[in-house]
């Protein structure tokens, strides 16, 4: 199990940041997530395994300064 | 202590307006070479086509200035101001002050947006804004008193030269046992030897007793007000509330602001945690995507670049809830305590340190090929005590080590300075020499196209390698994103009226991540309505952060996610909530569009404005180099097989470089046309009669200056 922003949510072994966002609902277009407090990028998401109990958070856009 | 005194030159008691709907409806004229003081209605027509803010600046200095006039001539005018809704209490981001000036960098118009609370105590004590004037031969101090309704010009002697000093030291003169009821304007010794002064505005932060700052960084405007021999200038105002504002429908403005402020403060720590690390989030983001300068814009990428990001300052920086105005949940402004410099005035001492944000960091860390957070901070502390901007010294700097490396310049013309990528003695050196107007560090300070014309004439460096790789436009310095894969961000740095500056578009991941505008009209049309609609918040006192720095956890329902029309919607609502005046969400970029053609037709009045000046360095375009080339060989390669459908095989570097160059070179022309056509212009850039007529700014000067333009 794991926390997507704030909320209880069901973990696999090796789950990759792009299985997960395949899983929601609604279209969406992260380029980066927050995974126990660090930083997950777009580039990243095929290869990035996400751990068990992880704590994310989806950052819905990046907008710059 | 320090030993200064002030003498009286002039003063006026005025009475103070009852402000009315976010106006105080007068604006209050400094002479400081006569010295004059005026106070000048505000016309409806003023509020009606310019609203406040930038636009009230730009109006005022228009009528300032003529087409001569050059950045050190005594009718170039510093303006300040701020908006009708500057000071609100209860709205994130509410406190910013505006100000323009003609530039020493650009020669042309230069506007900037700076938190602190001296907008709104200048607008509560009865000016919705502030021409200063003329040019004294001694150094004066501008005291703008709203408690006791006065106004008066000091000739100083014996105040400090750094910005710290100076402020807290004019902090404790005027605070009458109200520190908080005071906002210093000031700069440094760094303004008065180079191009690239910042102003320093600021607050009292009640928590840790001192004085804060942010800056007007852009363009130098700290220059401007140093040659002018103004020392500072001080706001007086007591207490702050919503009524401030004197709001049209008050209800309307408590509920909307409550309902924003809920929102930054439940999404913040879930979305960038900007309470906690400011803008330093965006460090890691960057690097991750190949967007973080690095070694003077040639990459966006390094592997060190987790040791200058938001997980090592979020342990840096003093905990606190530090917004640079009063109830903004933002509260991205945090500071390093107890730092100790290792070298110049300073060294030994423990400071404190306001910063550093993500510009500060990329451009005088990862730009210099620097990743040493501490290097960093200390960069920032003298850039800010010297009233220098830390995005044009570090970019300027970074220009500087390149040619360092390439030959063009070498130690015997940096007096001994080994400035090769990295060397942070090197860097810092160069920071106190610009400071001093001393050595290598005066020719630094006259901006990367100052240096290139003096690496040219006097050093024999190659100007066309030069002129490829000096990240300037307009004569100024690139803030810090790279560029190279995002063509529409390409056109946000070099058509932005001022110059490379990204508040007035930032549009790398929606055009290079995302891919939503992948035609040049879906381009053009954000390069319409993004620097519109950011241009609003100068008008209104506002900061852009709150509008899409903290994103609705609904808004990717929206039909344009982009613009995260909710946010928009409330600030309709917030404009018709303050001024009485009601607004439709679209009704904000026809008023920002007023102005936006008002600067542009302005910069043409003084010479610019045109095509030819909107013109970029091919680094921020492409590769220059095959070193930049073979480190991105697979993204180039498939570009110029797949985009552009040539033939590679057994093709050069030099040679790859050389194609792909002339195809984005033609790409970026192509963007230009759009964007003109888009923004009602002429194909060379000039807005159309029919243009500033649809915006209601045809004035006969205006017309005329259009006629003269072709």
């Amino acid at each position: 199990m794991i926390t997507l922003n704030g909320e209880g949510y069901s973990w696999e072994e090796g789950m990759t940041v792009t299985e997960l966002l395949n899983g929601l609902e609604g279209d969406h277009d992260y380029a980066v997530i927050r995974v126990n407090g660090k930083y997950v990028s777009k580039p990243h998401f095929d290869e990035y395994q996400i751990p068990d109990k992880a704590e994310i958070y989806l950052i819905p856009m990046v907008v710059g300064g | 202590m320090t030993e200064f005194n002030l003498k009286e030159l002039k003063a006026l008691n005025y009475e103070r307006p009852e402000i009315e709907r976010g106006y105080a409806n007068q604006t209050l004229y400094v002479n400081i070479g006569e010295p004059d003081i005026a106070v000048k209605p505000v016309t409806e027509q003023m509020k009606e086509i310019f609203i406040g803010g930038k636009g009230f600046d730009l109006w005022l200095l228009w009528q300032a200035v003529t087409p001569s006039t050059r950045w050190n001539d005594p009718e170039n005018t510093v303006c300040i101001a701020s908006g009708p809704m500057g000071g609100t209490p209860s709205y994130p981001g509410s406190g910013k002050s505006i100000v323009a000036a003609i530039s020493p960098a650009t020669g042309s118009v230069m506007d900037s947006n700076v938190g602190g609370y001296f907008g709104p105590y200048l607008k509560f004590s009865g000016f919705d804004a502030l021409e200063i004037q003329g040019k004294s031969d001694q150094d004066v101090v501008v005291l703008v008193d709203g408690v006791d309704q006065c106004i008066k010009v000091f000739a100083a002697t014996g105040l400090p030269e750094d910005a710290y000093a100076l402020s807290e030291t004019l902090t404790d003169q005027f605070a009458d046992g109200n520190p908080r009821g005071i906002s210093v304007v000031s700069t440094g010794q760094g303004a008065v030897h180079t191009v690239m002064g910042c102003l320093n505005f600021t607050w009292f932060d009640s928590k840790r007793k001192r004085v804060r700052y942010k800056q007007a960084g852009r363009g130098g405007l700290g220059t401007v007000f140093a040659d002018k021999g103004i020392k500072a200038i001080v706001a007086r105002w007591g207490s702050v509330s919503l009524d401030s504002n004197k709001p049209a429908d008050k209800e309307t403005l408590r509920s909307v602001g409550k309902a924003y402020s809920k929102e930054i403060v439940g999404l913040d720590p879930k979305q960038n945690q900007m309470s906690k690390v400011g803008t330093t989030h965006l460090v890691p983001i960057m690097n991750d995507f190949d967007l973080l300068p690095t070694h003077n814009f040639k990459f966006g990428q390094h592997p060190h670049a987790g040791l200058i990001g938001k997980d090592v300052y979020k342990d840096i920086f003093d905990p606190g809830f530090d917004g640079c105005w009063m109830g903004c949940t933002v509260a991205c402004s945090h500071g390093v305590k107890d730092f100790v410099p290792l070298t110049g005035d300073y060294a030994g001492q423990k400071v404190f340190v306001d910063g550093p944000e993500y510009e500060t960091i990329a451009g005088c860390g990862s730009n210099l090929g620097v990743f040493d957070p501490y290097f960093i901070v200390e960069m920032n502390f003298y850039c800010d005590a010297y009233g220098l901007d830390t995005i044009a010294v570090g970019t300027g700097i970074a220009f500087v080590m390149e040619c360092f490396e390439m030959g063009l310049i070498n130690e015997s013309h940096t007096n001994g300075l080994d400035l090769n990528f990295g060397n942070r003695l090197g860097a810092l050196t160069l920071v106190h020499q610009m400071a001093r107007g001393e050595g290598f560090g005066k020719i630094v300070g006259q901006g990367i196209r100052g240096m290139k014309k003096v690496f040219a004439e006097a050093f024999g460096a190659d100007p066309v390698v030069m002129q490829d790789i000096g990240m300037e436009s307009k004569g100024l310095e690139f803030s810090e994103y790279m560029t190279k894969e995002s063509l529409a961000q390409q056109g946000g740095y070099g058509m932005a009226l001022k110059g490379p500056q990204h508040d007035e578009a930032w549009l790398i991941f929606l055009d290079m991540v995302h891919n939503y505008m992948p035609s040049f009209e879906e381009k053009a049309e954000a390069l319409h309505w993004f620097p519109n609609f950011r241009t609003w918040f100068s008008l209104c006192g506002l900061c852009k952060l709150p509008w899409n720095d903290i994103v609705p956890a609904d808004n990717q329902e929206e039909k344009e996610p982009a613009k995260v029309m909710k946010h928009i919607r409330w600030y309709a609502q917030y404009f018709a909530a303050v001024t009485g005046r009601k607004v439709a969400p679209e009704d904000l970029i026809t008023m920002s569009e007023a102005v936006y053609n008002f600067q542009r037709i302005f910069n043409l009045r003084l010479g610019f404005g045109r095509r030819e000046h909107d013109t970029i360095p091919y680094r921020a375009m492409g590769p220059v180099t095959v070193e930049e080339y073979e480190s991105r060989q697979e993204r180039y390669d498939g570009q110029l097989k797949e985009k552009y459908k040539v033939d590679i095989e057994g093709r050069s570097s030099e040679e790859k470089v050389g194609l792909l160059r002339q195809f984005r070179e033609e790409q970026y022309v192509k963007l230009q046309d759009a964007v003109y056509h888009r923004r009602g212009w002429s194909n060379d850039g000039v807005p159309t009669p029919e243009t500033a007529k649809r915006l209601k700014i045809d004035f006969p000067e205006v017309l005329e200056v259009l006629e003269a333009s072709g």
